[in-house]
This record gives C-alpha cells, structure tokens and sequence, in this order.
C-alpha cells in the first residue's frame, strides 16, 4: 500500500474514536455542597482546588465580601451551584479518562500483529483529498468554502465510509461470507443504514397527514 | 441468483470503463485510491472489488451533496458554514464527535504554527 494519504488527525496525536456521544453525563462525586467548599482542601483530587483557591482568596479579603459571595451562591439554586461544580469536576475527570485511554491505545497497538498494525495505519491515515472535496462542494454551492468546511466535510465523509463499510462487513459475516465486499452487501449495509435512518436522502417528500 | 449478478457486473465494467453502476455514468473515478485505503483500514480486504468502492463512491458523493444543499438552506441560505453543518450532524453522535475534534485540532495545530513562525521571526 504506496500512498501518502494524511489525514490530519496523525499529527494531533491520538483521537478517540470511540461511540461515546459528546454529552457523556459525568457522576458527581459531590452531594452536598452548600457554603464555600474551603474544607475540602485536604481532599488531595484537586477537583475542587480551583473553586477553593478563589474562596480562598476572598477569605483573606474583609468579612463582608465573603458573605457576599456566600450571598451570590445562596441566590443561586443547589442545582445551579452543583451545575457549576459539576463541569469543573467533569473537565478535571475528562483529562484523567483521555490519559487513561491513551496509555491503553499505546498497549494495545504496541501489541499487534503485522496485517493489523498495517491496517491500523491505513485506517489512521487514510482521508479524502482536501482539494477534490473542495472542488466537489464549490460545484455544488458555487460559491468559495472555507477551508474549515472542506476539514469538517472529509471528516464526516470518512465516518461515513466507515459506518457503511462496517455495517457491509456485518452483513458479509451473517451471510456466511468472505471479504472482500460484494456490491450486494454494501447494497444491504445502505438498505439498513437508510432504515436506521444514517443515509440522508431529501428526495422522497413525506406525507404526513391525509 | 447471486452467482448471476457478478459476472453482469464484471462485463459492465468493462464495457464502460468507468462507472459499473451507470449511476455516475462517464465520470473519472475521484477516490479510487483513497477509497481502497479507506476500505482496508475498516476492515475489507486489501483489495477491494472495483464495483465495491465504485458503489462507496457513488454513496459519499451523494453524501455530500446532500449535505451540501441541506446545509445551503439553512442559517444563512446560499452559504455553506462550519456552523450549520454542526448542527446537521448533531444527531449523529459519532460524526459530531469526529467533527468537533478535528476543528480543535485544527484550531491547536494553527496556534502551534503561529506560535512556531513568530519565534523564528524572532530570533
């Protein structure tokens, strides 16, 4: 396989690619939380070091400027206050959960064979030519696009090439077949795909009532 | 019935010599390379079948069409913008992800360069 076919994500390090959606909902550690969290210093996580360290600050101010953050945080509802706690623990805890997956990706790549590590690059590498993208989306708007359309344009035509290709492979198997794919399977992967509703197709108009 | 198909497909290709499908009729193959990368890295052979990745091609083309003209029609109509194709794919977790990562990426790898040229420029 002789190409030089960059994506950009190589130079970027590692990228997840993972199925976990954007909006994972992070568990709070913290329940109760009400006034200025300054005795959980000792906790040694850190999560709350930042929150802290403000509180901290404002402590060291006169007396009447505590109990007026205190005031804000009274006005804000719990809920609004654990939000707020929330998203700094959630961000901390993110970092924690890429390093983690990092030192795992390195282990399991360090561990494979030939064929998967030169399918593992292929699959890394591997992207659809910015300018014939870009050449293809102008034809379309007339109009110039900027380059971070092009870069999100292939991205997502990339994952698409892989969710189609994917679902083909799981219909080859469960017809009993070999790879390499045959039309009738990519025929099926789309048929499936179109049902579960990842094909977008605006030419068919809907009725809805009649 | 499956044994028939192939050969009718083999024959067509080629007699036309570009697109086996008649969908893309004389059109020039634009991602034949990439595609078979693309195909091996997600787990097909290493080589695919050229009706195969004819088909992808035909798919991702229509992809981006679709997406194109849906993103013309809405924010701001004419214009295609990052922005609307976020919220395209906002459904579609995977694709969301994969976009909202690369345009971060991007974004570090621009300050990196920036930050690089100005202490050439420096010194």
């Amino acid at each position: 396989m002789d190409n030089a076919c960059e994506s950009p994500t190589e130079k970027g390090g590692e990228t997840r690619e993972s199925d976990e959606p954007t909006a994972a909902p992070g568990g709070s550690r913290v329940t109760e939380m009400d006034g200025i969290p300054e005795e959980t210093d000792g906790d040694g996580d850190g999560e709350l070091k930042e929150a802290a360290a403000e509180e901290g600050e404002l402590k060291s101010q006169d007396i009447a400027d505590l109990t007026a953050v205190e005031r804000e945080d009274s006005l804000l509802t719990p809920a609004a206050k654990k939000l707020k706690i929330d998203t700094k623990e959630k961000k901390e805890k993110k970092q924690k959960v890429d390093e983690d997956e990092i030192q795992k990706m390195q282990i399991l790549v360090s561990s494979f064979s030939e064929e998967q590590l030169n399918r593992y690059e292929m699959y890394r590498r591997s992207a659809f030519p910015k300018a014939a993208i870009k050449r293809l989306i102008q034809s379309i708007t007339g109009t110039s696009v900027s380059q971070n359309v092009v870069i999100a344009m292939s991205g997502i035509s990339k994952v698409f090439v892989g969710e189609v290709v994917e679902e083909a492979l799981d219909v080859c198997e469960k017809w009993g077949e070999m790879p390499p794919l045959q039309p009738k399977h990519m025929r099926e992967a789309v048929r499936r795909l179109k049902s579960k509703g990842q094909i977008p197709n605006s030419k068919h108009k809907k009725i809805i009532f009649f | 019935m499956a044994d028939e198909e192939d050969p009718t497909f083999e024959e067509e290709s080629k007699e036309i010599g570009g697109g086996a499908e008649g969908g893309q009729g004389k059109r020039k193959r634009l991602f034949s390379k990439e595609l078979r990368c693309m195909m091996y890295g997600f787990g097909d052979d290493q080589n695919p079948y050229t009706e195969s990745m004819d088909i992808l091609e035909d798919l991702v083309i229509e992809f981006i069409t679709e997406m194109t003209h849906k993103a013309m029609s809405i924010g701001r109509q004419g214009r295609i913008q990052v922005e609307d194709i976020v919220f395209l794919i906002r459904k579609d977790p995977r694709k969301f992800a994969r976009v909202k990562d690369l345009l971060t990426m991007n974004e570090e790898l621009k300050r990196a360069r920036k930050a690089f040229d100005e202490a050439n420029y420096g010194s």
